[in-house]
């Protein structure tokens, strides 16, 4: 008889989803499916609003990564208002991306993916959460504790206020930096890299004992997009876009925001609200690609700051061209984490950091205007449109979750039909297929929005697991 | 944030949505507890919209803590102090919130705080609908919880 396995809901992960998993009559895994059950609306509620709001109103999506949200949204409305930052403006929203990627990075290694790499994945699932690494590993949570807070403490100094910070404006920022914030968080610098170096180590460790997860963690070819500099380096904030293949050519490069619009598509499935990306002249799903730490190290040739760079020539070994296996998404994400402080570093070394104009102004001069910037998770991008008097007519946002679900998907399947036999399985092996979609480190809440007539699959299934009834629409 | 890091013996730590209605009364307690200990450099007053590992670190930099929530348990307007003690883990589901007991508990594992007075004072909540505004319980207890959180600080900074 044929069964369905759910897990319901997926633990240690920003927002709402569960997973499904479809045996067969022979308890084979047949198909599995990752659904985010969210439903959220920000693209439709925006709409009537004066442009000027939107960042402070888009970075309420999150409370993890609002400055992206604030940062892609900022540079859309600036493409409206056709107008260049200045120097400083750019350099300091590159510092507040780059502290909140830190600290983000910090919540998904520490918080939601240490319980497993460091506890097992077998271990008590009663115990398998951050007081279980406390209690095994303190060193390691004080040190995940630090990063938080220097990055989060990073982006009050900045912005006022830890999370949703209304400083970053269309334009620029509402304040320049002063000489006392900047020596603060240059004092945070040795600190923050002890306690990084405790996470690199500790992994380094570990990682050998997880051979058979690297085999199956949505470990297959795919395309890749991220931010690169002109020479070759990582980028956060400003630079274009590359699209790679799965043996590292490029596909297509220098894309603006306003060329993301028109290249990448979004098709919907009835099991989800979260869309999936890909790239159209490759249609759907053949277009898919991966987005965030792994695509960025992917495609980048250096990190561009000198230990990150050592890390980096390390982690480009696990490979002899792209790295495939999700499972690394927990190694880039530190090497990107050095870069970020040492970068942050770099830039209030900036002669021009304390300059105090940080904000150019106009008015509507465009009618459409796109925004993009890379999140923790990977590639964000905002696009608008507005009458001519600025007020918002549509909005759509293309989500870093949303570019890896096929990815999330297909590893998900992947996982279920390695680790799920004859219908068996333990907590254990069901906590792997979750451990699956923790390696993307997905942020739920930002990816769900409803565009348009969701299409819509309802099931009705009684007492005994059996289908009743089932109603689909669109 | 009232006291610098270095003279706090007293952190009020409150927690709650201001825009849920009765769920924001930590918050709203906590900004009275702000402007009430603004000259004392021995309180610090923190709000978050909930309680993260990360506040453990807080917590093992002073004497004593209490904690301001609302409460779904109680009848709605009941304030309630209770005394807190690190405990195990109770539901396995630990992620980016965590509860009195837990936070204790995290501060004493990973910074060996095992001397902090703790207290939890509750406001049981009559709505959590959407909303910026109180029940009438929840507003008519304002100025009792005012003084159990004033009498609980009193006491601390008295040991």
């Amino acid at each position: 008889m044929s069964q369905t396995i759910t897990i319901d809901p997926v633990t240690r992960l920003e927002g709402h989803g569960k997973i499904s998993i479809y045996l067969n009559d022979q308890g084979e895994v047949e198909n599995a499916n990752f659904h985010v059950t969210q439903v959220r609306g920000f693209e439709r509620f925006s709409e009537g609003r004066p442009f000027y709001e939107m960042p402070s109103l888009m970075a309420r999506i999150c409370g993890i990564c609002p400055v992206s949200h604030l940062i892609a949204s900022a540079k859309a409305c600036e493409a409206i208002m056709a107008v260049r930052i200045p120097h400083t403006a750019a350099q300091l929203r590159r510092m507040l991306n780059l502290a909140q990627m830190v600290q983000s990075h910090a919540l998904s290694f520490f918080y939601l993916a240490s319980p497993d790499l460091l506890l097992g994945m077998e271990s008590d699932p009663m115990q398998r959460n951050i007081l279980g690494v406390a209690a095994a590993k303190p060193e390691l949570g004080r040190a995940g504790i630090g990063l938080r807070r220097f990055g989060q403490h990073i982006i009050e100094l900045l912005g006022n206020k830890r999370i949703h910070p209304g400083w970053v404006v269309p334009g620029g920022v509402t304040e320049p930096l002063s000489s006392a914030k900047r020596d603060e968080i240059l004092g945070m610098i040795p600190e923050a890299h002890r306690n990084l170096h405790l996470a690199i180590d500790a992994y380094k460790q570990i990682a050998s004992t997880f051979k058979a997860e690297i085999e199956v963690f949505a470990n297959f070819p795919t395309n890749y997009l991220g931010l690169v500099n002109e020479d070759e380096s990582i980028e956060f904030t400003d630079g274009a876009l590359r699209l790679i293949d799965a043996k590292g050519a490029t596909i297509e490069d220098g894309m603006t925001a306003t060329r993301f619009t028109e290249a990448i598509g979004e098709a919907v499935e009835p099991y989800t609200y979260t869309k999936f990306a890909y790239y159209k002249p490759l249609g759907y799903p053949e277009g898919s690609y991966r987005v965030g730490p792994l695509a960025r190290l992917n495609i980048i040739s250096k990190m561009g700051t000198p230990q990150a760079d050592v890390e980096l020539a390390e982690y480009k070994q696990l490979a002899s061209g792209p790295v495939e296996s999700s499972f690394y998404y927990h190694h880039a994400r530190l090497v990107e984490m050095l870069y970020g402080i040492e970068k942050i570093e770099e830039i209030l070394s900036d002669p021009k950091i304390l300059d105090t104009h940080v904000r150019a102004t106009a008015g509507v001069n465009r009618l459409e205007g796109a925004g993009q910037a890379e999140a923790p998770r990977g590639t964000l991008m905002h696009n608008y449109k507005v009458d001519e008097n600025g007020k918002m007519l549509w909005a759509n946002l293309v989500i870093a979750t949303g570019q890896n679900n096929n990815a999330m998907n297909r590893g998900v399947l992947q996982a279920a039909k390695h680790y799920v036999k004859d219908g068996k399985f333990t907590e254990g092996l069901l906590n792997r297929v979750e451990a699956v979609v923790r390696t993307f480190d997905p942020c739920l809440s930002c990816s769900t929005h409803a565009f348009g007539q969701m299409p819509l699959e309802i099931k009705l299934v009684n007492a005994n697991g059996e289908l009743v009834d089932r109603v689909v629409r669109g | 944030m009232v006291g610098s890091r270095s003279t706090v013996r007293c952190l009020i730590l409150a927690c709650g949505n201001t825009l849920r209605s009765d769920d924001g009364v930590g918050t709203r307690l906590a900004e009275w507890a702000e402007e009430r200990f603004r000259t004392n450099e021995d309180v610090r007053v923190v709000a978050r919209q909930q309680w993260t590992p990360d506040l453990a670190e807080e917590i093992a930099a002073v004497e004593s803590v209490l904690f301001v929530d609302s409460s779904i348990k109680s009848p709605p307007g009941h304030v309630h102090l209770d005394p807190v003690e690190p405990q195990e883990n109770h539901n396995g589901s630990v992620t980016h919130h965590v509860d009195a007991n837990e936070l204790l508990r995290l501060a004493s594992e990973l910074y060996g705080s095992r001397s902090v007075h703790s207290m939890l004072l509750t406001v049981g909540a009559g709505s959590t609908e959407l909303g910026e505004t109180f029940s009438d319980r929840v507003e008519a207890a304002l100025p009792r919880a005012r003084g159990v959180l004033e009498k609980a600080v009193q006491r601390f900074l008295e040991n």
